[in-house]
């Protein structure tokens, strides 16, 4: 059994976070770590806390509250403990869970069967097998909101999720009396603030209406009283509330994930909404409080469906940074080359692109792309089947570029994965792009460029299985002569060196991230998906106003050993095997950060960043 | 079916507390009546779907509670309604002075874009009680205020009894459809020009 680091302490500030298990790990010792770090003389000497507090109670827990749990951690320097409170870093007024209850409860009435966080769905998020300990000791929590525990069938099954996943919204016939439309684990919604649909992730828009009305007057009557409402905690349930002037955004999620991640997600949303309509509709809805924009919207469910999709497989969700095609970098010179001298003929920014990564992209003088942008951009072009077809032209929004008007985009596929676009202003650029496009396409097939992309996703990017291990490592005793060769590795055969699974490294300049490909154990959907809701976590720990300077974090449960580290450069991600010993981890992570400095020049696109003008 | 497109319809139930608006809404919507009285507590929402001219709408109804220390949620409640329906109880002469008050509120909360024209109904409920003896506004009262403000529709109603109610719902949903199809006509065109405002790099530095 795993005598895990798991406990509920909310760590004050700084770097005084106490080892609540101190025996089971002798190494757990912030000076020990900060010399492991500095032994390796990374260019950053960095203060190291011991963050081996944990705060995942994996999902497995049937307690009501789990929850609760979770906001002593991540809101530790609020001192908000309480159950079904009003918090967020950004809460105007705390509420307290009592009081809010009975401020809510004179002025709506929710009818029992529309109480969003209903008590009927406890019965069934429950528990997931006991574990079987050792290192297969790998719950995959929370893994399925897309479906029913019960009639989970993309589970497992599916290990390569993006090509399992059908686009598309699903059952349709539900709505908020249907029992498995309440026991889905994540809902959104976006609503007018006169309570009328837009858009919900499962059930019909019109069968929900009153459920709709139901959080409109949430929302309003908050807001009447001067003051906004951010998060609702009902026993498993967060209830997430983005207000952006007449569109509400919720969230309903009992899938353990953290406030600020959910909050991101409702962001990008409404981003995606922008995207497609631009902010102009707050126009409609001054003049018509009445308006009704789901029929703006035709025909786009597939690009929601598909974001909230990438909501549990896509890092870029919550990193905020874009991920490059890993390319010779002769291949990503010439694409860039000639990318750029399209934008010098008028073009504001132009992309290659293969599925959601880049290839290369170049933008005009001092207009730069932000990462979410280039997420929502490709999620739409890669979610709607008509862009495939032909040769397309259409207006397209930049939420973080100007969310108030529309840009031009043309849209061309190489082939099944590979795609150009070009963006401009001018609404009669079609013909210019079109030229543009076959002067790209000639650079393409000239430097084989298409061809190294199609090997590149036949390789695969990164795999921790492939790590030089350091000379310096092989000489310790008892952990073999190689890594990956050694028997005596306790976690050989699994993943990588020394027990390393999976890791992520994101570049502060470039705003680009590079994850290594999932190895075993991390094999399936479900487990990937657990990862990732982990690395969120540790994410929104390190990225939390308030909770001090965190440099590095590391902290073991019953699933992983998850190593962090944030330098002005860059932040590293690791998971490891929970069993990893924690001074080779430490090491490890230095070998990747040395390991993807190396091969920087093919895994980053380097020179697009704003800095490079 | 998809290709169809289809309309939700807002609408709002005022009245003094007592005069029957839930029970109306629950004869409407689940043929159900309860002698019981519940007071509503803020609002209650439902939905049903119609069938009008072979389109079909949804009606979403925001049942609100009559008490007065409810009346301040009401630019909330009200914003973005389709249509707004005024109930009295024909055996109580405040409930049916009230709707003066019930009216103008609504329109100030509400602030219609064409306050003139905004599509109400007028609900007398209660027919059915002492065999119609203790009625204390008359039809013709009613429906003189009716005319007064712009010929408003009038239905008499009876939710114990079901008599009128489904009628009085579908001038509703009528009248309702009618305010909307003409907000119909200018769904604004949100294509616009890109302005060439390139400075506007928003750092990408998070």
């Amino acid at each position: 059994m795993m005598t895990s680091d798991l406990s509920s302490s909310p760590s004050s500030s700084g770097t005084e976070f106490a080892d609540p298990n101190p025996s089971t790990d002798p190494e757990t010792n912030s000076e020990r770590v900060q010399s492991q770090l500095e032994s390796m003389n990374l260019s950053e000497p960095s203060e190291v806390s011991d963050g081996s507090h944990t705060d995942y109670s994996g999902g497995d827990d049937d307690d009501e509250n789990a929850g609760a749990v979770e906001v002593a951690l991540s809101n530790g320097n609020e001192g908000g403990v309480s159950n079904g409170c009003v918090a967020g870093t950004s809460v105007e007024e705390e509420i307290e869970g009592g009081e809010a209850s009975s401020r809510a409860e004179y002025p709506v009435e929710m009818e029992a069967g529309e109480e969003p966080p209903s008590p009927t769905s406890s019965g069934y998020d429950g528990e997931r097998g006991s574990s079987g300990g050792a290192t297969s000791t790998y719950k995959a929590d929370d893994a399925s909101e897309d479906e029913i525990r019960e009639a989970n069938v993309d589970g497992d099954t599916a290990s390569q999720h993006e090509a399992a996943w059908l686009p598309g919204k699903r059952h349709v016939d539900e709505d908020d009396a249907s029992i498995s439309w309440r026991k889905r684990k994540k809902h959104f919604f976006i609503l007018s603030n006169s309570g009328k649909p837009i858009y919900s992730r499962y059930g019909d828009e019109h069968k929900l209406a009153g459920f709709s009305a139901t959080l409109q007057a949430i929302i309003s009557f908050v807001e009447n009283g001067g003051d906004r409402v951010n998060l609702v905690k009902a026993g498993k349930h967060q209830v997430v509330f983005l207000v952006k002037g007449p569109i509400y955004l919720v969230c309903i999620s009992c899938t353990d994930e953290t406030y600020e991640y959910l909050r991101g997600q409702l962001d990008l949303l409404y981003g995606q909404m922008i995207l497609i309509l631009t902010k102009s509709i707050d126009r409609c809805f001054e003049k018509n409080a009445k308006f009704d924009m789901t029929p703006l919207l035709g025909g786009t469910e597939a690009v929601f469906s598909s974001l909230v999709h990438s909501f549990s497989w896509n890092p870029a969700t919550f990193l905020h940074a874009y991920t490059c095609l890993p390319l010779p970098f002769g291949s990503r010179q010439a694409t860039g080359t000639v990318l750029q001298d399209v934008c010098a003929s008028g073009v504001l920014f132009a992309l290659v692109m293969c599925r959601h990564k880049v290839v290369s992209l170049a933008g005009a003088q001092k207009a730069s792309l932000h990462p979410d942008d280039l997420l929502l951009l490709s999620n739409f072009v890669m979610s709607s089947e008509s862009f495939r077809t032909s040769e397309s032209f259409s207006p397209i929004c930049l939420p973080r570029y100007n969310p108030q008007a529309f840009l031009h985009a043309y849209v061309h596929f190489f082939d099944d994965d590979t795609y150009v676009m070009l963006l401009t202003t001018r609404s009669d650029a079609f013909y210019h792009l079109k030229d543009c496009r076959i002067r790209i396409e000639a650079v393409l097939l000239k430097s084989n460029v298409l061809s190294s992309i199609q090997r590149s996703i036949a390789e695969g990017g990164m795999r921790v299985e492939d790590l030089p291990i350091d000379r310096l490592l092989r000489q310790k005793p008892n952990q073999g002569q190689a890594g990956h060769e050694s028997p005596r590795d306790v976690s050989v055969g699994t993943g990588g060196p020394f027990g390393l699974w999976h890791f992520m490294y994101r570049s502060i300049y470039l705003d680009q991230y590079i994850s290594s490909e999932f190895s075993p154990p991390v094999t399936s959907h479900r487990q990937q998906k657990s990862l990732y809701r982990a690395y969120q976590k540790l994410y929104a720990s390190m990225h939390e106003n308030g909770l001090g300077p965190h440099k590095t974090q590391y902290r073991r449960d019953e699933n992983y050993t998850l190593l962090c580290w944030v330098t002005p450069d860059f932040e590293l991600y690791a998971a490891f095997d929970p069993l990893a010993d924690k001074a080779m981890a430490i090491k490890i992570c230095n070998q990747v950060c040395q390991r993807v400095k190396d091969v920087e020049n093919e895994v980053f696109l380097q020179g697009a960043s704003p800095f490079s003008w | 079916m998809p290709s169809r497109r289809r309309t939700l319809l807002k609408v709002i139930i005022l009245g003094d507390s007592g005069v029957g608006k839930t029970s109306l809404m629950n004869q409407y919507v689940n043929k159900k009546f309860s002698n019981q009285y519940k007071a509503t507590i803020g609002a209650d929402f439902l939905t049903k779907e119609v069938q009008f001219e072979d389109r079909l709408f949804t009606l979403q109804i925001w049942d609100t509670a009559g008490q007065e220390r409810f009346q301040s949620l009401g630019v909330a409640f009200y914003r973005g309604a389709d249509c707004c329906v005024l109930v009295y109880d024909v055996n109580s002469m405040k409930s049916f002075d009230n709707l003066n008050n019930w009216r103008e509120e609504f329109l100030i909360q509400a602030s219609p874009s064409d306050p003139e024209n905004f599509p109400f109904v007028l609900i007398g409920n209660k027919v059915d009680v002492d065999g119609g003896n203790s009625r204390v506004v008359s039809e013709k009262k009613a429906k003189a205020w009716c005319a007064s403000k712009g010929n408003i529709p009038y239905f008499e109603t009876s939710a114990k009894e079901g008599t009128n109610v489904e009628e009085a719902f579908q001038c509703i949903a009528k009248n309702a459809l009618k305010s909307g199809e003409e907000e119909e006509l200018y769904l604004p065109d949100t294509i616009d020009v890109g302005t060439s405002n390139q400075q506007r790099s928003t750092g990408c530095e998070c």
